[in-house]
């Protein structure tokens, strides 16, 4: 089975982020930058599934060289070559541009199988797996928790709203969105860094793989949201704070 | 032809709730041209969905139908609008930000050359579509751009939808050529995670109980309140310890992590071997009586007081906001 | 019989039947030793070097051979009776050297000890005295493994030790004996080839059994690695820790050649003790057992048939089993190494563990929280930052950053610290000093946040730290220093120490209203670094200190160490609840500590007694409790 894996490079999770200069995106001189977490649960899957089925798990990543970091993690925890799209200024590009290039890296290589986390953490627009899929004219399917390959392609567990869930079958190719939160993430050990230093790491620089298309949905203006995070203490008695607190939950956090 | 289309969500044979929030966001922007919103259904039978959506403040209802279209696949609704995108040639087409919605409309929008604005919390004069960059840390705001249909969706509870009933708006029937072939996945029936296992760990809601509930013959109290949410019942380590609650309710740093949409603390004090097994939760609410208790310091919501008085109080409330 | 007139008789003339005989069983019993001890000396000599070991300091070597070795002292402190027992029979043994040399020269008719002449006279006296220590001493040995059967000394009945325990009383009743007879008594002859015997039987047993330490225990200790717990680097890049018999170093197989079994770690471990499966003692004969059967070029993993992966897991690393070895073991670094082996291959798989690793690979901190906690709480009790012109600055730490208790005991330090007027400053950003991850054996990780601190140190400008944590000061000063020079930093109990003039004293007058203390050693601070009366000096302002049964050096771990406190749930007994038990048996009305690791594993402890329990306070709290009402954590400048 060869199972591709988009990963991408993204602002530490606690990071504190402060807007750059142009106002349109932020700065990133301080900042630290880890595997998105959706994308280190599709690595691990993929890698259960070579364990289990044999085969090849490649790494796809596009950003800029700093990303390289990451890449090596994913070598490092088993995947067996990467391929580096370089790309200064990929936060420029809408979902459709990202998935283009992706795309278009990933042709050539005619996987069985390519998987992508459900959403990044910095942009989070969650739909590159899913334009990816239609640029390719594969199937897809997205928030997967398992997959598993039968006679005839995957069953996969897909997640649904309030705690449903559904299995799909769907045939190889395919393109997975995977969920966090599925399985259990492996540790990057030494002697995983280690092999890492002797595996492929090709780069293509994202000229090579044609123009990305006019962006169709302009990212104008980054602000700071209105709401900082604070405790906020209901008062009043048992009765009206519980008023209020179901109020809160309805409209504030959004989940009655 | 152009104008703005909002498409509704079918939820076991009804509109979905956040599908009427859709229409509101979808309103506020045909509002820039005086007109209100089209509603779209799609289904293989759309009668009760037209009917429902027709009174809901909406100038027209579409009716998407074909028999490929019994059961949601990507294939067969992302087929199903674009032939009527073309046909019809919309300005706007807003959606419900749901998990339906990211499966198929990002591949619908490509197939048109354009790409969706999703999970938008807010609708400014332009217009200007807000979203959330950074978990939340930042918003961005974006413009539509270049020529075709602008696509967005809505994050759920960021628009209230219209509560009143309007005049009933007419409906049509659009019926797309699906082939059975284009349809490559075989979705199956929903269901529960096992009744069995107690998997914390992927719930959304969890109320957690601490020594704050004294006795075991409380507990009632507490699964109450989990039953009137829909949570997850759990636990901190002193309830698990004294066998008043199984171990895999336990949360914490030797028992489960969690990392739920709401975490309701009921008489948890904070330590930091309950604190970090559940603060990955978006939103921790926490039921206290002691003021200085360190919960209130990850706490989004907080309630100072007796729980014995806030719990039973939460329960009502909540079931009289979900009747 | 005169007693003072006696002498020792020895048997005038030997036949040369006899010499032969002699000639022959001498020869038959250096090869039948040299048959099993050439092996396990080629086994020692053939493992790997250990990369930087180095004789220097010889002072403190020579200093460890004389006190440890000749003057048994370990031996003896840590349990008087049979220690003592066990250091006459090694006088004996010392004593006897020149007697036995004499005895055999006897044999082939070259004597050189005359027993009637001044020299042989005194000589032989003063072995009679020693004989008789070490008669009585092997004598009370005996009955104590093989009738009061003490548990550390395993159920199992020995008999090789009560062979060896007959053979070596019999070389002494037979010398003592040899006063009462004359040189040309047929007695005298009997009990010449008695004691001949017995002694060219007991040579080849020695490197069969454990006995083999009276060769290699005086080597061992001499050549130690010269610190405690001292972790060794990793050479290469084929280098993961312990994994296969190849990773096996000198030391180690010496070490594991060395045990004597004598239980004294296990007695102490408090894994043991609660009924887990880790033995030190195991982990020790383990790897003979697996020297003995693959050898140390063997490609078989460690962990397997000789040793036990949940085992090596159950490791608080407190060092007791470390400092009780009278042979000069070093268990920690064994386990550690074989932890090592398990994690940095990725053999170890475990929930929590992988919890852990993952939270210090994406976050800066071993709790997994977010670094905007940290920054709250900063922000919250208007901490001054660190900018390189204050003169300490204080390291939060895990604990201090994100635990509860953790940040009250710093909030408290940092008042009493304005109180004395010492500038100092929190930094801006930690990273987790890597403590937990050292002890678990991860050095990919370990070195990325060794690294990336010793970085961000030198870029702040850091001279002096001083931390709340033992762990901390520990990791910082002694595992860092792989990676770079660390600054200088200490613990809180000595820097308070170091004011102890100035701070308040809050004993009352009337010393029945004095408030008990029970203080709890942690392990970092008392074994680790020796810091035993500082604290103690910190605590006594407050109240009168008592001390728990084990206390010092034999202070009972709280549990928490090894990274254990980041594991999950443990089996049987848990460690913390026995310590806390330990403490609150003293009938104090305060527990003081000194790490908040041993603070948080006692607050869950004492929350499980329910009311009535005491007070736990961190000494910094202790002190800060007597400062004036409102001391602020910093003066603000005019």
């Amino acid at each position: 089975m060869k199972i591709i894996v988009a990963i991408k490079q993204v602002p530490e999770r606690d990071a504190q982020v402060r807007i750059d200069s142009s106002g349109k995106w932020i700065e990133e001189a301080d900042l630290q930058f880890a595997m998105n977490e959706s994308d280190a649960y599709a690595l691990e899957e993929a890698l259960q599934l070579k364990e289990k089925h044999g085969g090849e798990v490649v790494v796809l990543s596009a950003g800029p060289e700093r990303a390289g970091t990451t890449i090596r993690e994913a070598l490092a925890k088993g995947a067996d070559r990467a391929i580096h799209v370089e790309v200064d200024d990929l936060h420029k590009r809408d979902a459709l541009g990202a998935a283009q290039l992706l795309a278009a890296a990933v042709k050539p290589e005619s996987p069985d199988l390519i998987l992508t986390g459900l959403q990044s953490d910095d942009l989070g627009y969650g739909q590159t797996g899913v334009i990816m899929a239609e640029l390719l004219g594969l199937p897809h399917a997205t928030l997967i928790l398992q997959v598993e390959k039968t006679d005839t392609g995957l069953t996969v567990k897909r997640e649904l709203e309030e705690g449903w869930f559904q299995n799909i079958e769907l045939p190889m190719p395919a393109v997975l969105m995977i969920q966090s939160g599925g399985t259990k993430l492996r540790y990057a050990t030494l002697m995983g860094i280690k092999k890492a230093k002797t595996k492929e790491l090709r780069k293509v620089n994202a000229a090579e793989l044609g123009q990305a298309s006019a962006s169709t949905a302009a990212l104008e203006k980054i602000t700071l949201p209105q709401k900082q995070k604070s405790t906020q203490i209901i008062p009043g008695s048992a009765k009206e704070a519980a008023a209020t607190l179901v109020e809160k939950l309805k409209f504030e956090v959004r989940i009655l | 032809m152009s104008g703005v289309y909002v498409i509704l969500e079918d939820r076991g044979g009804r509109i979905s709730r956040i599908s009427w929030e859709a229409v509101a966001a979808a309103n506020i922007v045909s509002a820039q041209s005086g007109t209100k919103a089209t509603a779209v259904v799609i289904g293989a039978h759309t009668d009760a969905l037209a009917k429902e959506a027709s009174t809901r403040g909406v100038s027209k209802v579409v009716r998407i139908e074909h028999p490929l279209l019994a059961q949601y696949t990507s294939d067969g609704f992302t087929a199903a609008l674009e032939e009527f995108t073309r046909a019809e040639s919309p300005d706007y087409l807003v959606f419900p930000h749901s998990y339906q919605v990211r499966d198929y409309v990002p591949a619908l929008a490509a197939r048109l050359g354009r790409v969706l604005i999703g999970d938008v919390t807010a609708i400014g004069d332009g217009p200007v579509f807000t979203r959330q960059l950074m978990q939340g840390r930042l918003s961005g705001n974006y413009k539509s751009a270049g020529n075709g249909p602008c696509f967005l969706s809505v994050q759920s509870g960021a628009f209230r939808a219209d509560a009143g009933e309007s005049a009933a708006a007419e409906s049509s029937t659009f019926t797309p050529t699906i082939d059975a072939a284009q349809i490559r996945t075989k979705p199956g029936e929903p269901f529960r995670g096992t009744a069995q296992t107690v998997d914390l760990g992927s719930a959304q809601l969890i109320v957690a109980v601490g020594r704050g509930i004294r006795e075991a013959d409380n507990l009632p109290l507490v699964q109450d309140l989990a039953a009137a949410l829909g949570a997850e019942v759990a636990a901190s380590r002193p309830i698990c310890d004294n066998g008043w609650l199984p171990i895999e309710r336990q949360v914490g740093s030797s028992g489960q992590t969690v990392a739920p949409k709401l975490y309701l603390a009921v008489g948890i004090s904070g330590a930091i071997q309950h604190l970090v097994g559940m603060k990955g939760a978006q939103c921790i609410v926490a039921i206290n009586k002691d003021a200085e208790a360190p919960i209130f310091e990850v706490a989004d919501y907080g309630i100072v007081g007796d729980l014995f008085e806030v719990v039973p109080a939460l329960t009502e409330a909540i079931k009289a906001t979900k009747q | 019989m005169n007693l003072l007139s006696a002498t020792l008789a020895e048997p005038q003339s030997f036949s040369p039947w006899e010499k032969l005989l002699l000639v022959v069983l001498i020869v038959a019993s250096g090869a039948l030793f040299w048959k099993r001890f050439g092996p396990i000396l080629k086994k020692i000599l053939n493992s790997r070097k250990d990369a930087g070991f180095t004789i220097s300091p010889v002072g403190k070597r020579v200093w460890d051979f004389f006190w440890e070795v000749l003057c048994q002292a370990k031996v003896i402190r840590e349990r008087p009776l049979p220690g003592l027992a066990h250091a006459f029979v090694f006088w004996g043994f010392c004593a006897f050297a020149l007697v036995t040399l004499n005895h055999l020269a006897v044999g082939l008719g070259m004597g050189f000890l005359d027993p009637q002449g001044i020299v042989g006279r005194f000589y032989f006296y003063l072995a009679a005295a020693f004989a008789i220590a070490c008669a009585a001493g092997i004598f009370g040995l005996f009955v104590r493994r093989f009738f009061i059967r003490p548990r550390w000394l395993g159920n199992k009945v020995s008999y090789e030790s009560g062979v060896i325990a007959l053979l070596i009383f019999l070389l002494m009743v037979t010398y003592l004996a040899a006063f009462a007879v004359t040189d040309s008594s047929p007695t005298a002859r009997i009990l010449w080839w008695t004691h001949t015997l017995s002694l060219l039987i007991f040579l080849p047993i020695i490197p069969h059994t454990k006995h083999l330490h009276l060769v290699l225990s005086p080597a061992t200790i001499f050549l130690s690695r010269g610190g405690f717990s001292k972790i060794p680097p990793l050479v290469g890049d084929e280098d993961f820790g312990l994994v296969t018999g190849t990773d096996l170093t000198q030391l180690v197989s010496l070490q594991a050649y060395s045990c004597v079994e004598c239980g004294r770690c296990s007695e102490h471990c408090p894994a043991t003790n609660t009924g887990k499966e880790l033995n030190p003692k195991e982990i020790i004969l383990g790897l003979r057992g697996y020297l003995n059967e693959f050898g140390p070029a063997s490609q078989e993993s460690l962990i397997g048939k000789f040793n036990s992966m949940t085992a090596d897991f159950q490791c608080t690393t407190c060092g007791s089993c470390e400092y009780q070895c009278p042979v000069g073991i070093e268990h920690l670094p064994i386990i550690i190494g074989l932890r090592r082996g398990a994690v940095n291959t990725g053999k170890w798989e475990d929930d929590h563990g992988a919890k852990l690793f993952l939270a210090l690979e994406r976050g800066s901190n071993a709790l997994g929280m977010g670094a905007l906690e940290r920054d709250k709480f900063i922000q919250k009790q208007e901490f001054p930052i660190f900018d390189g012109t204050q003169e300490y600055c204080l390291w939060l730490g895990c604990m201090g950053g994100y635990d509860p208790k953790g940040r009250e005991i710093v909030a408290d330090f940092a008042r009493v610290m304005n109180y004395l007027g010492t500038s100092y400053g929190i930094l801006r950003k930690e990273k987790c000093t890597g403590d937990p991850v050292r002890r678990l054996g991860n050095d990919l990780l370990f070195q990325q946040l060794a690294e990336s601190n010793l970085e961000a140190l030198a870029q702040n400008k850091v001279k002096k730290i001083v931390s709340i944590c033992p762990h901390c000061v520990r990791t910082i000063q002694e595992d860092w220093k792989e990676f770079g020079t660390p600054p200088e930093i200490e613990h809180h109990s000595e820097f308070l120490a170091r004011f102890a003039d100035k701070l308040p004293n809050q004993r009352s007058s009337n010393s029945a209203a004095t408030e008990k203390i029970a203080y709890h050693d942690p392990c970092y601070l008392g074994r680790y670094r020796n810091v035993y009366e500082q604290p103690r000096t910190v605590a006594g302002l407050a109240g009168e200190v008592v001390e728990a049964p084990r206390s010092h050096e034999r202070s009972f771990c709280c549990g928490a160490g090894g990274g254990l406190a980041f594991l999950g749930e443990e089996k049987g007994d848990r460690v913390s609840h026995t310590r806390a038990n330990e403490l609150v048996a003293t009938g104090a009305s305060t527990i003081g500590t000194a790490c908040p690791f041993c603070n948080t594993m006692f607050r869950d402890a004492l929350s499980a007694t329910g009311t009535g329990a005491p007070q736990l306070l961190d000494i910094a709290q202790l002190t800060a409790r007597g400062l004036p009402r409102n001391i602020p954590v910093k003066t603000e400048q005019p």
